[in-house]
């Protein structure tokens, strides 16, 4: 617990400092609980996802960090390894390829990176995964393209 | 709920087996040594090999080729030790590097071999034994753990071969997380995400708590024997014995140190001569089935004649009803005693599925009735007597038992017996073990033999309702007449008889099963050579060639079977009975042992 609390600590000072260092993660932590982060990621460039602007919440469990955050988007979006009504998200290191040497900013890094690359063969969300399985690029991308504007684009007007 | 899918295993019965010709069942044809009176216990054919010290060398160096061994923890450590020296002397690796190695690929000491020298740097790569650190400390005099992101002198800061700094208390939990999530802590790599540094047993022993290292040092021996391809657990359980095979060997019946005999290759108990798919089918039936089974179970029946409940607390299925009503009958199909086995000149009458039962004859004839409607019926019976077998089997051992504590010095006394010569009776129920462990399986081979498969049908009912009824006969005299002379008073005239009768027995009952299992083993293609035929004459000269190969030294009552004009007289002056093969004396016109006329 104390171990956790400490390095998570680290890791919100280094977030403090370097606020500027990657203008497409913006990390923040509860204002009354260390355990509780919520994080405003940009959906990478030439995805359907670009444009919006993505929230996750991180709960991190006592062991941090050897054992990893749970991480799921509250934004809604379609995309094959996240589930389309909780926003789980299906990743290899939030499970067993999980390194005590990751933080929550490199977890984000992975995220948007897996927004980018979606691995059709382990889906959550089976619609979308079987778009992109069956090789209907352009019914996935007219797909996620919607759900991006309705749900992670700040409303015009 | 049949499952008719494929399994992935080995045929226990595959053609690969011809090169085991030397063990129980594969007696020679040509050696027609079939010899009655044996006075050299055979009883290392069976489970019990480690009960008979006396000749089991013998028997082990020129007629049963071992395939497999039984290994305590300590030979499993040995083996394990063995194996990493060789690899770290012949790679000129660390010990530690040489376990790493070993358990990537499986404890194949031939396989580390082969990439190893085929690719040295990849195999490097892939199981992650660095050459030299891939991240070069700075010179400073403190390191920030990648871990906890706090500062540490350098004395503190513990790296695996790639430089990576940790700090020992990161180490240790990173170490116990890797070792309470399983046996994959043997694999582990350095914490950092882009290396892949392997983390061995060195480290653990540095940086683990006392308790890890003991969970850690268990995973290790465990993975030596269940990552290992030669080597299983011995199934039974609470035992700590594993059995290494050499795959490809033949039969894939094993007996454990601990006595539990069982197959190697789907590790279900023994079930030679019946397929390991066959038995995978049958027990994923019984357990969609077991509800209905349960009923059956029960341990008591109606009296068919007095309808008063009995219940069945002997081995054999002949079962007599208390007085007055004395009715004998057979625990399996209901049916009067007297209508069972040889007198009624045909198939031994329990072990054969007629789809038309007449109505009437059971007590349970309603419930019969319904469950026929859903094609439970079929399945029953051959539930049934796989299921009684399988508890006379059970019942049998617990007999074996008893006979070897207490009956045998009992009796030796009351007849005034050396107890050497009252071997011939842990030979009957060492023979009556083994013997309803296969029956037991046969049933579920007939299970799944295709309807329609009308001659080989036949056939296989006819081997094993000979089979059965010969050891219904050995089991009932094994049980009930022994009991006569174990309440004696004192010494018994007839006892030498009973000796003659219980040998003979066994020995005939031997015959029997040993034609069914090679029949079985051969898928029963014997029904094509012989044209189809059951008859008597046929299979009875298949019965005389049962002889087994090197089981010599009672070679006194041998019949010469090869001439047929004195096909059933040997030098002796004996004659073998045509039903049963018993060698009779040459005074007695009908056979001592099935009452048949010459
Ligand atoms: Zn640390
Ligand atoms: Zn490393
Ligand atoms: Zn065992
Ligand atoms: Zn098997
Ligand atoms: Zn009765
Ligand atoms: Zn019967
Ligand atoms: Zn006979």
């Amino acid at each position: 617990m104390q171990a956790s609390r400490a390095r998570l600590f680290k890791e919100y000072k280094e977030v403090q400092r370097e606020k500027v260092a990657d203008p497409d993660i913006q990390l923040a932590c509860d204002d009354t609980n260390i355990f509780k982060w919520t994080a405003l990621i940009k959906g990478p460039s030439e995805t359907p996802y670009e444009g919006g602007v993505f929230q996750l919440a991180f709960a991190v469990p006592e062991q941090y960090p050897l054992q990893p955050p749970q991480v799921r988007f509250l934004t809604k979006i379609f995309h094959p390894n996240v589930h389309f009504k909780t926003g789980e998200i299906c990743l290899d290191i939030l499970k067993n390829a999980w390194s005590p040497a990751w933080t929550l900013q490199s977890v984000c890094r992975a995220i948007i990176a897996l927004m980018a690359h979606p691995e059709p063969d382990s889906p959550l969300n089976c619609d979308s995964g079987n778009l992109l399985r069956s090789g209907d690029i352009r019914g996935f991308h007219s797909m996620a393209r919607m759900y991006t504007r309705l749900a992670a684009m700040p409303k015009k007007g | 709920m049949d499952s008719e899918d494929e399994f992935d295993m080995h045929d226990a019965n595959g053609d690969d087996d011809d090169d085991n010709d030397d063990d129980f069942y594969s007696g020679g044809d040509d050696d027609a040594a079939a010899a009655m009176d044996s006075d050299e216990a055979d009883v290392a054919d069976y489970e019990f090999i480690d009960n008979d010290s006396d000749d089991s060398d013998d028997i082990a160096s020129h007629r049963y080729q071992q395939n497999y061994t039984v290994l305590t923890e300590a030979d499993i450590h040995q083996r394990q030790e063995e194996d990493i020296m060789r690899i770290s002397t012949v790679l000129s690796i660390s010990e530690v590097a040489a376990s790493v190695l070993l358990r990537h690929y499986n404890w194949s000491v031939s396989k580390v071999h082969d990439e190893w020298f085929a690719d040295e740097e990849k195999v490097r790569k892939v199981v992650g034994l660095l050459e030299k650190p891939a991240f070069a400390s700075p010179n400073v005099r403190e390191l920030i753990c990648g871990i906890c992101f706090e500062a540490y002198p350098l004395d503190r800061m513990y790296t695996a071969a790639c430089g990576h700094p940790f700090c020992s208390t990161c180490w240790t939990g990173y170490i116990s997380t890797a070792i309470n999530d399983g046996p994959g802590c043997l694999m582990l790599r350095c914490p950092d995400p882009s290396c892949t540094a392997a983390v061995g047993q060195d480290m653990i022993s540095r940086l683990a708590s006392a308790e890890d290292k003991q969970k850690y040092s268990r995973y290790f021996i465990r993975s030596y024997v269940e990552d290992n391809r030669k080597t299983k657990w011995c199934p039974a359980p609470g035992c700590e014995y594993a059995v290494d095979f050499i795959v490809g060997s033949g039969s894939y019946d094993v007996t454990c140190r601990c006595s539990y005999s069982f197959c190697w290759n789907c590790t279900e108990e023994a079930h030679r001569p019946v397929d390991c798919g066959t038995v995978a089918k049958w027990i994923l039936k019984n357990s969609a089935e077991s509800e209905n089974m349960n009923w059956i179970l029960a341990n008591s029946k109606p009296c068919p004649k007095c309808k008063r409940p009995i219940e069945k607390n002997q081995g054999c299925m002949h079962i007599t009803c208390t007085p007055p009503c004395k009715f004998e009958f057979c625990w399996l199909c209901l049916g009067a005693w007297s209508d069972h086995g040889e007198r009624t000149g045909g198939f031994y009458a329990c072990n054969r599925y007629e789809t038309a039962k007449q109505e009437g004859v059971y007590d349970e004839a309603e419930k019969r009735r319904e469950m026929a409607k859903n094609s439970l019926e079929r399945y029953t019976h051959y539930y049934e007597r796989w299921a009684t077998n399988q508890s006379s089997r059970q019942k049998a051992l617990a007999d074996l038992q008893q006979m070897q504590t207490v009956a045998l010095e009992k009796l030796s006394d009351i007849q005034c017996q050396p107890e050497s010569q009252l071997k011939f009776i842990t030979e009957a129920w060492l023979q009556i073990v083994e013997c309803r462990r296969v029956l037991k399986w046969t049933y579920a081979y007939g299970y799944y033999l295709p309807e329609h498969e009308q001659a080989k049908r036949v056939f296989f009912e006819y081997l094993q309702g000979e089979a059965e009824s010969g050891l219904e006969r050995l089991h009932q005299c094994a049980e009930k007449e022994l009991q006569v002379y174990l309440n004696a008073e004192g010494p018994s005239k007839d006892f030498n008889e009973f000796r003659t009768k219980l040998a003979g027995l066994t020995s005939v009952t031997r015959n029997y099963f040993e034609n069914l299992v090679r029949a079985l083993e051969n898928g029963l293609s014997d029904v094509d050579s012989h044209g189809a035929t059951c008859s008597r004459a046929a299979s009875s000269k298949s019965l005389g060639g049962t002889s087994s190969k090197g089981r010599g030294g009672r070679g006194k009552a041998t019949t010469s079977r090869s001439s047929s004009s004195s096909r059933n007289i040997d030098d002796s002056g004996h004659w073998s009975c045509e039903h049963c093969t018993f060698a009779n004396v040459k005074t007695a016109t009908v056979c001592q042992m099935c009452h048949q006329r010459r």
